[in-house]
């Protein structure tokens, strides 16, 4: 019987066609938004997120604007809970949204090796710590600007030496060049010698990150430069506030794609059981169960969606793989990442689709009056 | 106990205002190995008897019993089961599966029931050969002439080995040189393989081949004659 699903489907193949790169096209889409959706949550959760603090000038919001001393460092890492502080300059090239926002992190290379979850793919951490101008480069920046080690990379003030490229268990690390410390508080136009944009606040397993944060603030109350302290994950959600708004509407657009996949194949599978009603009679005649026939059309359209689902699933992973597509406002970026959990919900969307789109028709098909489809010419 | 046993058995249809009962309260007996060709003008109600007889239609009152089983106190899928393994039906129209290579169709009632692949096999190249298209079990039926497609439809009624085969103006679409040739075939499967045959055809050349023929008229029987005796 599964010969007679796929020769009938084999028979139509334009139509086949259609409908299946119709079915690839949304479940691309849908697994975009799905990965934009994946990376806001990476970004505001984990345990990146939730175990270290970022210590940011009060009211402010782009990174250009938060101008804290450096010394701040010093005193936060007397507080207890706290395991390490790490003094970052930030550099972005555009503080509103875009898809191609480069963000400088200057801070000591040394702490960058140590804390930093990233892995050099290509170059050298000595390189790196030695030489002043020195840079690695997230591999999705890498990618997206065709940068590799020992290239010399210029925007704006800054010029830099590709000294590395590196990989990291946060997809968001990957959009991010950084330098030493001191290279970027001194370059022209920044004039932040002392000064920092924010703290990173690492947490030992027993605090209370909250209870830290207000710590901190309370603090540094005293000095010349007011704090907010947050939670990384939820200065991050706070940062790209515009764009998660965005993002949570974009979900509408995936369930669009679905919506559009369920009318695409429906459509098909109705059009192919009407025009082949009179053979389901027969099949029936022969000694087909109404529940077989059913299952024949089920098959037929799961596997119209299943085919069209996974070939745009694959596709998508292909295209967030290699594109190192990503999108920032205000030095925070979401990294698009393809993911196991992303083909997973492609590959069960794409069935469920199948199955919900092919019910209507199966039933027409399982319960047609068998004497009357005869009769029809 | 004959094989089909039909015991007041009446349909009736709703055509606009009007109700016909095609059948009125009908008896009738089918016995094992007997080829019966049923006649009369259209509308009369030959292929509504053809139908009940195969369950898939359902009479208003009456019992129809095939093999010892009363057809009309079956669901709709105990229907598809009982058919698959007791009954074959031959179309006027053929009726193939045209996505299926002639093989596949008379391989598709084998398909639905507890055979091994070797069994199967063996079952669907015994009808090819049977019905004499062996060499062509590879062609698709739009590859066949409507003679040959006929044939294929008849290996594929055969093929499950059922107790009855009904058959609804298998010549009826055919040219008369091809249609000689499907009678000859029934004739042959009914004498050499005993198999139990009713035929509706409203062409008396063809009924005439049977061993018993009825006629039916306003909804009752009227015993034609033995085999032999009509021509």
């Amino acid at each position: 019987m599964t010969r007679y699903v796929l020769k009938t489907l084999w028979r139509h193949r334009t139509r086949t066609l259609l409908t299946v790169t119709g079915a690839a096209v949304a479940m691309f889409v849908f697994c975009f938004v799905g990965s934009v959706q994946e990376g806001l949550q990476r970004l505001t959760s984990g345990a990146d997120a939730e175990r270290s603090l970022i210590v940011f000038q009060e009211n402010r919001f782009c990174p250009t604007t938060s101008r804290l001393p450096e010394d701040y460092a010093r005193k936060i890492s007397e507080l207890p809970g706290v395991r390490d502080v790490m003094p970052i300059q930030v550099w972005t090239n555009n503080c509103r949204a875009s898809l191609d926002i480069v963000v400088f992190n200057g801070a000591d290379p040394d702490q960058i090796q140590q804390t930093r979850p990233l892995k050099l793919l290509a170059g050298s951490w000595q390189q790196f710590t030695s030489q002043r101008d020195a840079a690695i480069v997230g591999r999705n920046v890498a990618q997206r600007r065709g940068l590799k080690v020992g290239d010399q990379f210029s925007i704006g003030d800054i010029s830099v030496n590709v000294a590395g490229i590196f990989q990291s268990t946060v997809p968001s690390e990957e959009n991010l060049i950084y330098t030493s410390l001191k290279f970027l508080q001194y370059t022209r136009g920044l004039d932040a010698a002392g000064l920092v944009t924010q703290h990173e606040v690492l947490l030992s397993s027993d605090a209370d990150p909250d209870r830290v944060a207000s710590q901190i603030d309370e603090t540094l109350r005293a000095g010349s430069v007011a704090t907010k302290t947050r939670r990384k994950g939820a200065f991050q959600a706070s940062t790209l506030s515009d764009l998660v708004d965005l993002i949570g509407f974009a979900h509408w657009l995936g369930y669009a794609c679905v919506g559009l996949v369920l009318s695409l194949v429906a459509t098909t599978t109705v059009m192919s059981v009407q025009d082949r009603i009179k053979e389901y009679a027969v099949l029936q005649t022969i000694g087909v169960r109404p529940l077989r026939a059913l299952r024949l059309v089920l098959a037929e359209s799961t596997l119209l969606c299943l085919v069209g689902g996974w070939l745009g699933t694959a596709l998508a992973l292909l295209a967030l793989g290699l594109g190192g597509f990503a999108i920032g406002a205000e030095g925070a970026t979401i990294a698009f990442r393809p993911s196991f959990d992303l083909a997973l919900s492609g590959i069960f969307t794409s069935i469920l689709v199948g199955v919900v789109a092919g019910l209507a028709p199966a039933i027409q098909a399982a319960t047609v009056p068998i004497v009357n489809a005869l009769r029809e010419a | 106990m004959a094989l089909v046993e039909l015991r007041g058995v009446s349909k009736s249809f709703r055509k606009g205002d009007e109700t016909i009962t095609p059948l009125d309260n009908i008896d009738l007996n089918i016995e094992a190995g007997e080829f019966l060709s049923l006649m009369g003008p259209s509308g009369t109600g030959k292929s509504t008897l053809l139908n009940l007889v195969s369950g898939i239609d359902r009479p208003d009152s009456g019992t129809i019993m095939v093999a010892g089983t009363d057809v009309t106190q079956l669901s709709r899928s105990k229907l598809a089961d009982w058919r698959a393994a007791n009954l074959g039906y031959i179309f006027q129209t053929h009726n193939l599966i045209p996505v299926l290579t002639a093989y596949e169709n008379v391989e598709l009632p084998t398909l639905l029931l507890k055979l091994s692949s070797s069994q199967r096999r063996q079952r669907v190249e015994l009808a090819m050969e049977a019905v004499g298209l062996s060499d062509r079990a590879e062609h698709y039926p739009r590859q066949l002439s409507g003679g040959q497609e006929q044939r294929v439809g008849i290996a594929r009624a055969i093929v499950a080995h059922p107790k009855v085969v009904v058959a609804d103006e298998p010549t009826g679409s055919l040219d008369a040189e091809t249609s000689e040739q499907v009678q000859v075939l029934l004739q042959r499967l009914n004498k050499e393989l005993n198999i139990t045959l009713l035929m509706v055809t409203h062409d008396r050349d063809v009924a005439a081949i049977a061993s018993r023929q009825l006629v039916l008229d306003r909804g009752k029987f009227l015993e034609l004659a033995e085999a032999g005796q009509t021509s």
